[in-house]
């Protein structure tokens, strides 16, 4: 059933792995302080299986950073935080200085761009090491009650199968979980696939 | 250049298979002769080097279990002869600064013919 | 604007209206090539900037602000030419990554324009690489963001909150049941409802008052509070001294120690309550039960059997917990002849 192959999964998670590797480094430099990554795991799953438990993100509302991307072939990558977590980020990111009720008010754009830098770097790693050209539209953050973002995400993906990538990244010592899914259609998939089996032949 | 001919080891620590055969692959075309020996974490790593005492060493840093930058400082405490090049997508400056600090050397990923050479500038530059 | 894209050394076709269009748009517009040189420079920027197109055409940004760009920008241009991948600088994190300011440019006394900004890669037919740098006057819109963000939330927050308590109302228990239900139904988890109520609170009232009685429950919310640790589990006010918490996920063991620790919390208050027949302090009575998965019970009869469980724990004395677990309670209700079972009982 499951089309991703140990070697693929392995290869996917070194992709992204140098992707959060690259985001941490943006992200450091932002916040002055280092950024702890942890390995990234992945999965494929079905997206009529997604939920906030089976992604640990407990929460009542969640914030989701969407960019659509196209090359070789065409998925939305999303980047999914717990609104508290990602209120937190962005505080880091602002430093202290902020209070917690401006933070609100600047949580939209400031999400916007942390998903813009971490699914830029994986976008990126992905687009060096497979040798593609991958076009991305501008990111959008929406926050809502999470049954709402997970019920948007899945009938709006109209897709089939999700990559879900699942990084913990933490500033100061604080701990901050993201969800990075990305949806791909299964054709677009296979050619994802096909990219990696020739980049794994040409080792 | 009689360096490249010598029969040298070379132990690559990293939790991705793919990165340690694209290691493997460049290293071998480039110096086929060489013993290669893969460890898939920091602390398998402190293991081996004490039973077979590599001449070189490529420490990914974010796997499972020990740091691979804690690994290689263990590594280097003991076996101050042993090149250690940290290789990994972590290039934060902190990362860079403590390679620096523990006397490894820092080599970007992805892994390319291009980075694998600078790891390889780095062992042979030892002497 | 013809003669300048003619100088520039490299030539852009423009149709006339597009560079009206171009022209007219309100916010900052810069094309630059993939050598970092300007192609295109729109009216607002010339304006903002105080540096007219023919003078920018053809030359860096960093060369037209020799000091004036901040290295976030430096960076995020640099990488939008390389990646070809979209950028956005956001006005909480870069305030203005450009020395724009506004109308008449006086430089140096005037403080910089906010900005938000965003960097596109644009690819034109013949495949040749630019990129779209979009500035947006951010200071209206932060201020008016803080406005409406400040109104809607306070709006949202008077409608599912409880004044006096500041935990939420009936209204949100409502809605929040009815979807944690559902979920639970969908996904066949478990979801245990907890019911309790402040024993003899009425008499608390009288003989106290009820200034004192207010604040009393506002400290029993407050303890009840601090023994709920999963952002889900939220306490709400059902109706007077009556208060309900969902817990989803949550199985019938799960939630007897959970509804034992609130019933604990309460006792350790040490509110005395001297016309309380059950304690010399004031306490709290509890019903709970479970929705197992995957058994014909409807959320109605969820909060029937709750109130059941209550009751039961009244009579019993109150200051305890009582649970029931649903078995095979049909929609109907709990008047079906089939009664829930009393499973667990303890004080």
């Amino acid at each position: 059933m499951n089309p991703l192959s140990e070697i693929h999964i392995d290869a996917l998670t070194e992709v992204f792995n140098i992707g959060a590797g690259r985001a941490a480094s943006s992200l450091s430099e932002i916040v002055g302080d280092e950024v702890i990554l942890s390995v990234p795991s992945l999965q494929l799953v079905n997206s009529s299986e997604i939920n906030a438990q089976m992604l640990s993100l407990n929460s009542p509302r969640l914030g989701a950073v969407k960019q659509q991307f196209s090359g070789p072939f065409n998925a939305e990558a999303m980047l999914l935080f717990t609104e508290e977590r990602a209120l937190e980020i962005v505080h880091d990111m602002m430093g202290s200085h902020v209070s917690i009720e401006e933070l609100a008010e600047y949580e939209q754009e400031a999400m916007c761009e942390l998903g813009n830098i971490i699914l830029n770097a994986c976008l990126s790693a992905m687009a060096d090491i497979l040798g593609l050209v991958l076009e991305s539209s501008l990111p959008q953050y929406r926050v809502d009650l999470s049954d709402a973002i997970l019920k948007q995400i899945i009938e709006e993906a109209n897709q089939p199968l999700m990559l879900v990538l699942h990084i913990d990244l933490a500033i100061e010592k604080r701990h901050s979980q993201g969800y990075l899914a990305f949806l791909l259609s299964s054709t677009s998939l296979e050619e994802l696939l096909v990219h990696i089996d020739r980049f794994l032949g040409n080792i | 250049m009689s360096n490249s001919n010598s029969i040298k080891t070379l132990l690559i620590v990293d939790d991705s298979r793919v990165s340690r055969m694209m290691i493997r692959t460049f290293v071998l075309a480039k110096h086929p002769n060489w013993i290669i020996i893969e460890a898939v974490s920091g602390n398998e790593a402190v293991e081996i080097v004490d039973r077979d005492t590599p001449n070189y060493c490529t420490m990914d840093i974010n796997m499972p279990g020990l740091l691979g930058t804690d690994a290689a400082e263990q590594i280097l405490a003991k076996y101050p002869g042993i090149r250690v090049a940290i290789f990994s997508g972590n290039i934060q400056e902190s990362h860079q600064t403590r390679a620096a600090a523990l006397g490894a050397q820092f080599v970007a990923k992805p892994v390319t013919e291009k980075t694998v050479a600078q790891a390889l500038a780095y062992f042979e530059s030892a002497k | 604007m013809n003669q300048h894209t003619a100088t520039s050394s490299i030539p852009v076709d423009i149709n006339p209206l597009s560079e009206l269009i171009w022209d007219a748009i309100n916010q900052g517009l810069i094309l630059i090539d993939n050598n970092g040189l300007v192609v295109m420079w729109n009216k607002w920027i010339a304006k903002h900037s105080g540096i007219p197109p023919e003078f920018a055409i053809g030359h860096s940004l960093e060369s037209l602000f020799p000091d004036g760009l901040s290295a976030a920008f430096k960076t995020a241009l640099k990488n939008a030419l390389s990646h070809k991948l979209p950028i956005v600088l956001s006005n909480a994190l870069h305030r203005s990554p450009l020395p724009l300011f506004s109308v008449p440019v006086t430089k140096g006394d005037q403080p910089r324009l906010q900005q938000s900004t965003a960097l596109t890669p644009i690819i034109d037919e013949t495949g040749k690489h630019f990129c779209l740098i979009q500035i947006t006057d951010a200071t209206t819109s932060v201020k008016r963001e803080r406005v409406l963000r400040s109104h809607s939330e306070q709006l949202s927050i008077e409608a599912t909150t409880d004044g006096l308590t500041s935990c939420f109302n009936r209204r949100f228990f409502d809605d929040r049941f009815k979807a944690e239900f559902a979920r639970a139904q969908r996904q066949s988890t478990p979801l245990s409802l907890i019911m309790l109520d402040i024993d003899f609170f009425k008499d608390y009232n009288d003989n106290y008052g009820h200034p004192a009685g207010d604040k009393a429950l506002i400290s029993v919310v407050n303890a009840l509070k601090t023994q709920l640790n999963r952002a889900t589990d939220v306490v709400t006010r059902y109706g007077g001294e009556e208060f309900a918490i969902i817990l989803p996920g949550c199985a019938a063991e799960g939630s007897l120690s959970v509804a034992e620790k609130l019933r604990m919390a309460v006792i350790d208050l040490n509110i005395p309550h001297l016309f309380s027949k059950a304690n010399k302090v004031l306490t709290i009575s509890i019903g709970i039960t479970t929705y197992m998965a995957d058994t014909p019970c409807s959320a109605s009869c969820l909060l029937d059997t709750a109130d059941i469980a209550l009751y039961r724990a009244k009579k019993d004395g109150r200051n305890c917990v009582r649970q029931l677990i649903t078995p095979h309670c049909r929609k109907t209700g709990p008047n079906d002849s089939q009664q829930p079972r009393l499973t667990v009982c303890m004080t």
